[in-house]
């Protein structure tokens, strides 16, 4: 193993120590190691940190790391390594030459993150769940990071794993009749997808008359919110949809938001929140330790006052093998001590997200 | 309904039926009386008080862009274009004649993302013979309202066939009773607004959705180059870029007088200027975001610069594919090796307008008709429409008449 991979795996191994009740990450600590590192790797961010001054000697704080805006994703390879896997930006209306490529050199340090922070934010009371994906499978969307997300989810968490989504889209009838057999079953599933999915899966339910009642301790996660919908589904509308239609209340929905370029995923806070007997109000997008965000004056780049909104820039520990700060196109602000919230998209960002991969797959 | 919702409606009817009664009244009266009233209207309406000092903060412009913009809106009022636009499209004589009679209401529903859109579409909506009902948008409330009072002290017979309404968000019970008297409804606005408005109309329907312009500098611009950056650093400015008409991209032809890079610092350093006589408007956070991003994303790209200042943004880009900036008083510059390669470039139906210098636009007009470009002028002149101006390639009386005729496409010189 090379050096810059026994990093990422002895930063993978401290995420899940983390996860399993072990010794809190120093953050400080990991992102000044992880800054040298990929200042030393990965050329194209050195260039960029050279030509502005910044290098691991000077850097008095953290905020000093000069983030990377996800539109250099779409230009250069951004990475320490060969990559062990490419992720790309979904997005059809600008080209292929408009997607990002997010080059990850290390799975199993993805892996971790990944899992971790699902366990704890998806399933803090140690469930099992029937994983439903509204979702193509890993043969189907390599690319997707995602897809390879749920399918590290299915197959570590679940009690098992179905994939609903083909070549040609949806697949509503097998799809509604998997969710009849769990019905019967009256075992916990878990339902995921992009937000889309779920509301073509609603408005089949609607059509067809069907409603599910999910056996006790169901769950929804969904991503990517009003991306690529068809028409407007506000958020309490969307949870009137999960209890109507699969039984789930919306306290146990939970939105997942997460981006290709990140290894790290944020969650809404109700389910965990109600897990520990926390108030389920405000609800927010809670991260890991290893996945902090600051919300940016977009003139200065300086940290805004909480609750005031700008630019969100994410510093991603799990991004180790990449570049650990992001800055997005998304506006968003602080909610509490600990939370986020996305308040919307740059004028003239870019069209991404999972929202939009129901699309590249053809019709539904 | 509520009772409310009634009375209001009632009293919007009753408007409208007074305002398709005065237009009666008028039926054998000359064009060239209309012509006149409107302009000299025109002129009061640049000189109202009140305007001048409510739009700034409503259309969040600084006071020194709304003192520079009225006369420009004012200007396409003139008398001796109207009587052109009316001897063009109805026949020669035909400002001596009574207007026409096939259209009773032209209703008008405007977009908020410049002021002043008022004043074309009454102008038009009376010189085409028809009581007009103007629905402003939210950030400019005030201008429909302040050209029919300078209307009314000019000639009020013709302004009592003007009614101007204005109400914030959506409001069924006043749309319905809009979009379904009229005969002519002209919508302009976003993409989901026009969807949302369209399916109730019962007449003819005319849309203007979301539109850009872009510029080009030919090299046969030579020592007009210079000139030609300050002019389109003035295009840019005003409207703080937010109308379809603000140019988004400029390409420069290589080997002209000025290598396009240049061109893009001649340009920055013009918007500089520029900010000093036409200050921005205080920018949103959105707006301050879409900004950021566009430098930031230059910054990492290959073959950009980014030229970035109090005036604005100017991104060289050796990249020549169309990506339309966002960010308030911004645009790319982009090096072309051959003008007649330019069509090509631009997306289908997108572009309204082409600013072009050092170059006979006569040449690039058939495959710029073709794109859906409407208007080639030089720059400088860009934000400064003539009322001939056939807006989305259309006749602007022929589209209210209902023949507007094959795709337009003129060149202004």
């Amino acid at each position: 193993m090379t050096d810059a991979l026994l990093l990422e795996a002895e930063l993978a191994a401290a995420i899940t120590a983390v996860a399993e009740g072990g010794p809190p990450l120093d953050f400080d600590a990991w992102a000044r190691r992880i800054f040298a590192h990929q200042f030393e790797r990965n050329a194209p961010y050195r260039t960029v940190c050279e030509r502005r001054g910044v290098t691991p000697a000077v850097v008095a704080r953290l905020e000093d790391v000069p983030a990377v805006p996800t539109a250099a994703f779409r230009h250069l390879e951004l990475t320490c390594g060969p990559p062990e896997a490419v992720f790309r930006t979904s997005g059809t209306t600008s080209g292929p030459a408009a997607r990002g490529s997010h080059l990850v050199p290390n799975l199993a340090l993805y892996r971790a993150s990944a899992l971790a922070a699902f366990s704890r934010f998806v399933l803090p009371d140690g469930a099992r769940p029937s994983c439903v994906l509204l979702l193509p499978s890993v043969a189907h969307r390599p690319e997707s990071s995602l897809v390879r997300m749920c399918a590290w989810v299915g197959e570590m968490l679940g009690r098992d794993a179905e994939w609903f989504v083909g070549d040609r889209g949806l697949e509503i009838e097998r799809l509604l009749e998997g969710l009849g057999e769990r019905e019967r079953s009256g075992e916990a599933v878990l339902v995921a997808g992009p937000t889309v999915i779920f509301a073509d899966l609603f408005e089949a339910c609607r059509t067809r008359g069907r409603a599910f009642r999910l056996g006790p301790g169901s769950r929804v996660m969904d991503t990517g919110g009003a991306k690529g919908l068809r028409r407007p589904l506000s958020r309490a509308g969307f949870f009137r949809e999960c209890w109507a239609h699969l039984g789930v209340a919306g306290y146990s929905c939970v939105n997942e938001f997460g981006m290709t370029e990140l290894c790290s995923q944020r969650y809404d806070s109700a389910f965990a929140d109600r897990f520990h007997g926390r108030n389920l109000a405000p609800r927010r997008l809670l991260a890991p330790p290893w996945l902090r965000t600051r919300v940016l004056d977009p003139d200065t780049l300086a940290t805004v006052l909480p609750g005031a909104t700008g630019l969100l820039c994410h510093h991603d520990l799990a991004n180790a093998g990449s570049v650990s700060v992001v800055l997005t196109e998304d506006l968003g602000r602080t909610v509490g001590d600990d939370g986020i919230e996305i308040v919307g998209r740059v004028a003239g960002a870019m069209p991404r997200g999972c929202g939009l991969l129901l699309a590249e797959l053809g019709p539904a | 309904m509520s009772p409310h919702a009634v009375a209001k409606g009632a009293a919007l009817l009753a408007q409208i039926g007074a305002a398709t009664r005065a237009r009666t009244r008028l039926a054998g009266r000359p064009l060239s009386e209309t012509v006149v009233a409107l302009g000299a209207a025109a002129a009061r309406w640049c000189e109202d008080a009140e305007l001048t000092r409510a739009l700034p903060a409503l259309g969040r412009f600084s006071p020194a862009m709304v003192a520079a913009l009225l006369p420009l809106v004012g200007e396409a009022l003139d008398p001796a274009a109207m009587t052109e636009l009316v001897e063009r499209e109805l026949g020669p004589g035909a400002a001596a004649r009574p207007a026409p009679i096939d259209v009773a209401l032209v209703a008008h529903v405007l977009a908020s993302n410049v002021p002043a859109l008022a004043l074309p579409a009454i102008a038009l909506a009376c010189l085409a013979g028809a009581a007009v009902v103007v629905k402003s948008g939210r950030d400019d409330p005030l201008s429909a309202s302040a050209f029919q009072r300078a209307l009314a002290a000019v000639d009020p017979e013709l302004a009592a066939t003007v009614v101007t309404v204005y109400w914030p968000g959506g409001d069924p019970v006043h749309e319905e009773i809009l979009l379904a008297t009229a005969d002519v409804a002209v919508l302009t606005g976003s993409e989901p607004a026009l969807a949302s408005l369209a399916r109730r109309v019962r007449g003819r329907l005319v849309t203007h959705g979301p539109r850009l312009s872009v510029a080009a500098v030919g090299r046969d611009a030579r020592e007009e180059t210079e000139r030609v950056a300050d002019a389109l650093a003035l295009d840019v400015a005003l409207y703080e870029q937010r109308g379809c008409l603000s140019p988004r991209a400029v390409y420069v032809e290589t080997g002209g007088r000025l290598a396009p890079r240049d061109f893009a610092e001649r340009l920055a350093a013009a918007l500089d200027t520029l900010a000093e006589r036409l200050p921005p408007a205080p920018a949103s956070v959105e707006e301050r975001a879409a900004a950021r991003l566009l430098r930031t994303g230059a910054e990492w790209a290959p073959g950009t610069a980014v030229m970035a200042g109090p005036g604005g943004t100017v991104v060289y880009d050796d990249d020549v594919a169309f990506r339309p900036t966002t960010a308030a008083r911004s645009l790319r510059v982009h090096p072309i090796r051959s003008l007649d390669t330019l069509p090509a470039l631009l997306p289908s139906a997108q572009i309204e307008c082409v600013g072009l210098a050092g170059r006979d636009p006569q040449a690039l007009v058939p495959a710029l008709r073709e794109r859906g470009v409407s208007r080639l002028c030089p720059p400088g002149r860009m934000q400064r429409p003539p009322l001939t101006w056939p807006r989305g390639q259309q006749a602007p009386l022929g589209a209210l008449l209902g023949h507007p005729g094959t795709p337009r496409c003129e060149v202004e010189t």
